[in-house]
């Protein structure tokens, strides 16, 4: 009962949210400096609102048939609508301490979902590690809040000085703690970890919503709260989201678990949506409040769009885990026959990550690239090769997605099955066909028709702007994008092709490989296909390779291969903070005697430390 | 005025542009000392190949159907993006320099996909090193375009037209340097020597032609097409932004047969003077384009501040 209740109100809380956007009416109450709970819903929150319930209402009803029944699959489900909730409540908070409890609980749930659902070692390492790296950069987003709600910031705009000190800080913790949280690099080792072992659902949930909750964060933060920023804010914004863009898809493209590759896609994604963000920063203080308004605009629209297809792309890949019983990439293939409603689905899903026209994603990346080129537009030495920079950064981003999304399908849903139980897979139950192919529409609709919404989101900078409304893309100084008319044409002139080819004559023949015949052991793997890039980039991604011959009296018995491409970041990062942290630790432990006579020597020794302060007038 | 624009810009796109890759296989036979064939041989190809019947690979899906038909209409879509001359209207799909890129990689995401769905090792192989090409082809694009939208302040491809035409716009050295970035999309996208090799049908060297291995008949005509129409699209962009243009639209369009002639020309000569260069070293030449346009860039922006 209540797994069909679920997406029926989540649904309606899209509806709420979409319709309040359109409307541009507010409700509740404002943001408030005081630790009172106030809730309210503007039009950035309506905004996020209506994302939270698009991809929300698809997700639980494709969860309530992908869970298993009994115990485990309950406390799941009811775990994940408190989720949802949860990050509704994140959106409508109205005053600093709603807004962090929210937050934390944001970050709890989907530990506690994970185990739940699984609860070995692999599992339990996981979550502690998600849990430490975001518990430690929840703090920095405490210090932003707390600040910003000290300074008064939140009562009304303009109380932080413009380029003052306590400006810069704000913006600095929020980049670090809520960067964390949307899985910016450098800030990203929980994301791509986290992600791969939560049940799919959950996945799509957290990809598609939950890291989006954390970029509304940045642009409370960054945006509205804190009023024109320094030019070099704005520059490292863009430069955090090249990094995030490009490193994510890089990596992405080496790996062989499907879901943990989407994963890091959604860094990628995220990245693509910071660099809108940081042309709006840069852009709006060099006073073009227009072009600023417009990329702030980008950036939203680009969020609901993978907030969409990413969700479609995790919902596909727990359909074919469900079908075949993995998720390795070089073990599926052929599911497009075998699955066409999920396989068609995440096809679209596929051309709208990889930004192809006429969907979705083609649009968003548009925008955000006109953006981008606005910024050298402005005149500037410095922040127009960062622009310049940028602009090519998210153009080799488009392209390094083509072909990771071209290996995706070619593995997953084209040529011959690669393994039995891939060959026997069957169609899932209809309510799981109906969310994938649901999300896919959401991709053709936004794809065709994204001006509709872009208006409205332009409006929602808070500083006087507007755009007329258009089905297509029409903005000041373009060739304009009539993605309409677009969409047209490709789908009359392929239909009129198709018929004019005509039905074919001849019988079908056999792939031709130089007169050998295509075996299974002879068919391309993920790591063959991406060979060329790894050669490309060898000097940056330094892979590691090892090949093993054995032979016994000169003649080769086994060759063996193995083959990865370390993570830098993590390795050079992450490894030597965890080293530090693990030897201050074991320093703490030797205050840990485990006799009370000790701990109450300590409680008295505090005490004695604190009245003396009390007494010299350090405090009190 | 326009009309005419239009209407050269349809015909010379639709039924011209395979006249562009047999101009450059016939200069490039002469300049060899050969006869070669006529210009119009991509003409009896296509005619020929619209005759045969397709066979179909065993297995292959609808992805491998489609993946012609898509893929040229990505083209007529770019082709009606790009104008021969400045001021001319849209034709329903916009004008912008920007959407082309998506445009471009539509047919390039057909291609590739299809060849997946055969399971061909060789035109996997291809398709792998076309689409890791690509990924450098795409920043090179975006950034020499960025240098003539600076200097026109627009993205849209017939203001482009307009805005960098006369001699001034030559006096600084952005323009020349993003022509020079572009030249190298040209050489990318039109798949010739020093970055591919059209003539080869080696198995272990070629990049375009290896996706199309399996595709007969009509499959095979409108992928021929698509590649004489990508020679049209970015030659066009060649020809009417980054090389020395009147702003009156007449003599645009009186002088695009010239300067398409003359860049075919100058292809088949580079074809002839340089050797294919390894597949690896490819980015790297690309990479020094993005870098010409880099500088294109940062020397508009020194110039106006």
């Amino acid at each position: 009962m209540t797994a069909r209740l679920q997406p029926v109100a989540a649904a309606a809380i899209g509806v709420f949210g979409f319709s309040m956007l359109a409307t541009g009416t507010t409700l509740g109450s404002g943001f408030t400096g005081a630790f009172t709970p106030r809730f309210g819903v503007d039009g950035l929150t309506a905004f996020f609102l209506g994302v939270l319930g698009l991809v929300t209402a698809p997700t639980l009803a494709f969860a309530a048939r992908y869970l298993e029944p009994g115990r485990r699959g309950r406390i799941t489900s009811v775990l994940t609508g408190v989720f949802v909730l949860v990050l509704a409540e994140v959106v409508c908070a109205r005053d600093p301490l709603t807004f962090l409890a929210g937050w934390e609980l944001m970050t709890l749930l989907p530990a506690a979902i994970i185990l739940v659902s699984r609860s070995d070692d692999e599992a339990r390492r996981t979550v502690f590690l998600y849990l430490a790296i975001t518990h430690l950069a929840g703090a920095f987003t405490w210090v932003a809040v707390l600040l910003a709600a000290h300074a008064g910031a939140l009562d009304s705009t303009g109380a932080v000085a413009q380029g003052s000190g306590l400006q810069i800080a704000i913006a600095l913790t929020a980049l670090v703690g809520m960067g964390t949280k949307a899985g910016v690099m450098p800030m990203h080792s929980w994301l791509p970890r986290a992600h791969p072992i939560a049940p799919a659902p959950v996945s799509a949930l957290m990809s598609g919503v939950m890291i989006k909750v954390a970029i509304y964060g940045l642009v409370r933060v960054l945006v509205d709260w804190l009023g024109p920023l320094p030019l070099s804010v704005g520059i490292l914004v863009l430069a955090l989201g090249a990094l995030s863009a490009v490193g994510g898809v890089v990596y992405a493209l080496f790996q062989h678990d499907l879901k943990r590759l989407l994963a890091f896609h959604s860094i990628e994604n995220i990245g693509i949506i910071v660099l809108g963000l940081g042309a709006c920063l840069v852009l709006r203080s060099r006073g073009d409040e227009t072009w600023a308004a417009i990329a702030l605009a980008a950036a939203l629209l680009h969020t609901l769009n993978h907030a969409v297809f990413k969700a479609l792309l995790f919902l596909g890949a727990g359909a074919f885990e469900r079908a075949t019983g993995t998720v390795e990439i070089d073990r599926l293939g052929g599911l497009l026959r075998r699955l066409p409603w999920t396989g068609g689905a995440f096809l679209v899903g596929s051309l709208a990550i990889a930004g192809l026209p006429p969907f979705n994603g083609f649009a968003s990346e548009w925008v955000t690239l006109q953006a981008l080129l606005h910024v050298p537009a402005a005149g500037h030495l410095g922040d127009g090769v960062a622009g310049a920079l940028a602009l090519a950064a998210l153009a080799a981003t488009a392209a390094l997605a083509v072909l990771c999304f071209v290996k995706v399908t070619g593995l997953v849903l084209l040529g011959p099955p690669r393994s039995e139980a891939v060959a026997a897979a069957t169609e899932r139950p209809l309510p799981m066909r109906a969310a994938v192919v649901s999300l896919a529409g959401a991709c053709v609709v936004l794809g065709v028709a994204p001006g509709l919404l872009l208006g409205s989101l332009v409006s929602l900078a808070p500083w006087p702007a507007a755009l007329p409304t258009a089905i297509g893309l029409h903005l000041p100084g373009t060739g304009s994008l009539p993605t309409l008319g677009i969409a047209l044409v490709l789908v009359a002139v392929t239909g009129v092709l198709v018929v004019a080819r005509g039905r074919r004559a001849a019988a079908p023949a056999p792939t031709w490989a130089s007169g050998q015949l295509v075996e299974p052991s002879l068919l391309w793997t993920s790591a063959g296909f991406t060979k060329p890039l790894r050669l490309v980039l060898a000097g940056v991604l330094r892979p590691e390779r090892t090949i093993e011959v054995r032979a016994t009296r000169g003649v080769v018995q086994e060759v063996a291969y193995s083959g990865r491409v370390p993570q830098h970041l993590d390795e050079q990062l992450l490894a030597p903070a965890v080293r530090v942290a693990l030897r201050g630790a074991a320093h703490a432990r030797r205050l840990q005697t485990g006799h009370l006579g000790t701990y109450v020597a300590y409680l008295i020794a505090l005490v004695l430390v604190l009245l003396t302060v009390a007494k010299v007038g350090l405090i009190g | 005025m326009n009309a005419l624009s239009l209407a050269l810009q349809l015909v010379g796109g639709l039924a011209l542009a395979p006249l562009l890759p047999g101009l450059v296989q016939y200069w490039k036979a002469r300049l060899q000392g050969r006869r070669g064939p006529t210009p119009l041989q991509p003409y009896r190809e296509l005619r020929r190949l619209w005759g045969k019947s397709s066979v179909d690979v065993e297995g292959a899906g609808i992805v491998y159907r489609l993946a012609p038909a898509v893929t040229a209409a990505s083209l007529v879509l770019a082709v009606l993006i790009v104008p021969v001359a400045s001021g001319a209207p849209s034709l329903g799909a916009g004008r912008d320099a920007l959407a082309l890129l998506g445009v471009l990689a539509l047919g390039r995401f057909a291609v590739t996909a299809a060849s997946w769905d055969v399971a061909n090792g060789f035109a996997l192989q291809g398709a792998s090193r076309d689409l890791t090409i690509a990924i450098f082809t795409d920043a090179t694009f975006v950034l020499s375009v960025a240098v003539a939208a600076l200097v026109a302040h627009t993205t849209n491809l017939a203001t482009i037209v307009a805005g960098t035409a006369g001699s001034a716009v030559w006096s600084s050295p952005s323009l020349a340097l993003g022509a020079v970035a572009f030249l190298l999309v040209v050489v990318a996208e039109t798949g010739r020597q020093p970055i591919d090799n059209p003539d080869t049908h080696l198995e272990l060297t070629m990049i375009h032609e290896g996706p199309l291995l399996e595709y007969a008949g009509r499959d095979l005509a409108l992928l021929q097409w698509s590649a004489a129409a990508r020679h049209w699209v970015v030659l066009v962009l060649a020809a009417q932004i980054f090389l020395p243009h009147t702003p009156g639209v007449w003599a645009q369009l009186a002088a695009l047969p010239v300067r398409l002639a003359i860049l075919c020309a100058g292809l088949a000569l580079l074809e002839t003077f340089t050797a294919k260069i390894r597949i690896l070293l490819a980015p790297r030449l690309l990479a020094v384009g993005a870098a010409a346009a880099l500088l294109g860039v940062v020397s508009w922006l020194v110039q106006i501040t």
